[in-house]
């Protein structure tokens, strides 16, 4: 794997666990995290461009991060590059 | 790679149990939990979450751990659909036994009436008693049929179940409450299942309002299908609003208030609303009502090939908020269709009928669909497009292709 990727992955990583707080709510082995509020996001079939959907406009309790402007649309894109990078795994 | 994220991962573990750095996520994301629900939900020996572990692995599709459907083929072909068979469709954690504490100690406040009161489970089980059956089914029960892919579970036939419950009127509870005051329009019924999360009830609360009217049919029910009423239903108590889509029939219920005006918590203001694509808002409509519907299940696509000659052709029809009165069936993709019998017991018109066709197919393929009508209203021929893909009952999505040999 090139530079690039490790260092997209720990930035995914970083927004996944710190800046969106997506650890709060969701389970993702791969980045330690056991959030009970929504789906667990290693059983949940998904693609890059359904979690981008799901992350810009939110369902439900979720937050809408792009919308809301709580993420810039690289984060939404980097957060969702590396959840299902790593979901599952 | 992996070192340098592992080490990461750990000093990212304190957040989950830490103070500072949630407080600092809380400024950014503004709506962290003060304590984080515990995951109850690793998997369970079956490929199952384990607060559902009890279920039928293989009556299901697994979504997510919070949206799990039930196959075309397993809703049930004698009318009530099995515990072990219904979805599972979770707005919040299903709350676990030791949140719940002792059932019998339930509480659930009455407000909005004469007299306001709180009664607990065991108080309610004094004042009343009643069954009914009623179908339960997620506003976004036919999502998966949508071209432009709406975000959430993607839902075929399978987030509908034919369910009795055992309960105590609402009716019977406003009585006892000395009546509805005058000047109210809702009845609006809320979960405390957002409780042990922490997060801010006005996002994370389960509060429904639906018009008043719907007090009169609707139940307090504390058992389904003949069990004590689980928890991953809405146990121990659950509002049961018949002909009303899943979501208003509030899990884990903690408050009925008679109100003058829709709650304002995201569940009600800006979620479940069914909206043109690319439009959402508070002034599109809510979903409440369920449309007249019905779909075969069997023979199905999933059942695989069927032989030459004589097939009945099964399936449930549903009326909505109105009896439903008639179903026809097509083997020939709407060209023409034949009058199906209802079968099996009525139930009642907030529960589906069975139907059935007797017909003899020979080889090659065909597309059965069906179509029912409550007598004021029919199922359309196409779904009726909405932003989030509510409240599909266009009759040619549900309809299954099948090989005869």
């Amino acid at each position: 794997e090139s530079f690039s990727d490790e260092a997209m992955m720990k930035k995914g990583l970083e927004i996944f666990n710190e800046t969106a707080a997506c650890a709060a709510c969701h389970v993702l082995k791969a980045a330690g995290s056991e959030g009970n509020i929504g789906p667990n996001l290693d059983t949940v079939t998904m693609t890059v461009e359904s979690v981008k959907e799901m992350v810009t406009y939110g369902l439900g309790v979720m937050p809408a991060f792009g919308e809301g402007e709580i993420l810039t649309k690289e984060e939404i894109e980097i957060v969702s590059q590396y959840v299902v990078n790593v979901a599952n795994k | 790679m992996k070192k340098r994220i592992k080490k990461l991962n750990l000093s990212r573990r304190n957040f989950l149990t830490g103070t500072a750095t949630l407080a600092g996520v809380a400024a950014t994301a503004s709506f962290v939990p003060i304590t984080i629900a515990k995951a109850n939900h690793s998997e369970g020996k079956k490929g199952l979450p384990d607060f559902i572990s009890w279920k039928d692995r293989d009556a299901l599709i697994v979504h997510s751990d919070k949206g799990i459907e039930t196959h075309r083929s397993a809703i049930g072909e004698s009318l009530i659909t099995p515990n072990r068979n219904i979805y599972i469709r979770n707005n919040m954690p299903t709350m676990t036994d030791e949140q719940i504490g002792n059932r019998m100690d339930w509480k659930v406040s009455i407000e909005g009436v004469k007299n306001p009161k709180t009664f607990t489970l065991a108080q309610l089980q004094k004042l009343g008693h009643e069954t009914m059956a009623t179908i339960l089914q997620c506003s976004g029960n036919g999502r998966g049929f949508f071209k432009h892919k709406p975000r959430g579970s993607q839902w075929k036939t399978g987030a509908a179940a034919c369910v009795l419950w055992t309960g105590v009127p609402m009716k019977t509870v406003v009585e006892a409450c000395g009546g509805i005051n005058g000047d109210t329009v809702f009845m609006t019924s809320a979960g405390i299942d957002h409780q042990p999360t922490g997060l801010d009830p006005k996002k994370a609360m389960i509060e429904r309002s639906v018009p008043k009217k719907v007090f009169k049919d609707a139940m307090l029910a504390w058992e389904m299908n003949g069990v004590p009423l689980p928890n991953a239903h809405g146990g121990p108590l659950r509002m049961v609003t018949p002909g009303y889509f899943g979501i208003n029939n509030v899990k884990h219920l903690g408050k009925v208030a008679f109100t003058t005006k829709e709650s304002s918590v995201k569940y009600m203001k800006s979620s479940y609303r069914i909206s043109p694509i690319g439009k959402k808002g508070s002034q599109y409509p809510s979903c409440w009502e369920m449309p007249v519907k019905s779909w075969v299940t069997r023979p199905t696509d999933e059942t695989g090939t069927v032989k030459a000659g004589k097939v009945q052709i099964v399936g449930v029809a549903m009326g909505g908020t109105k009896k439903v009165r008639s179903v026809k069936v097509s083997v020939d993709g709407g060209k023409s269709w034949k009058k199906a019998k209802f079968i099996g017991p009525n139930l009642g018109k907030y529960a589906w009928r069975q139907f059935v066709l007797e017909t003899t197919l020979s080889a090659g393929t065909y597309n059965i669909a069906s179509l029912a009508s409550n007598g004021s209203d029919k199922q359309p021929e196409l779904r009726m497009e909405n932003r989030r893909g509510y409240a599909h009952n266009g009759w040619k999505d549900h309809s299954v292709n099948i090989t005869v040999v």
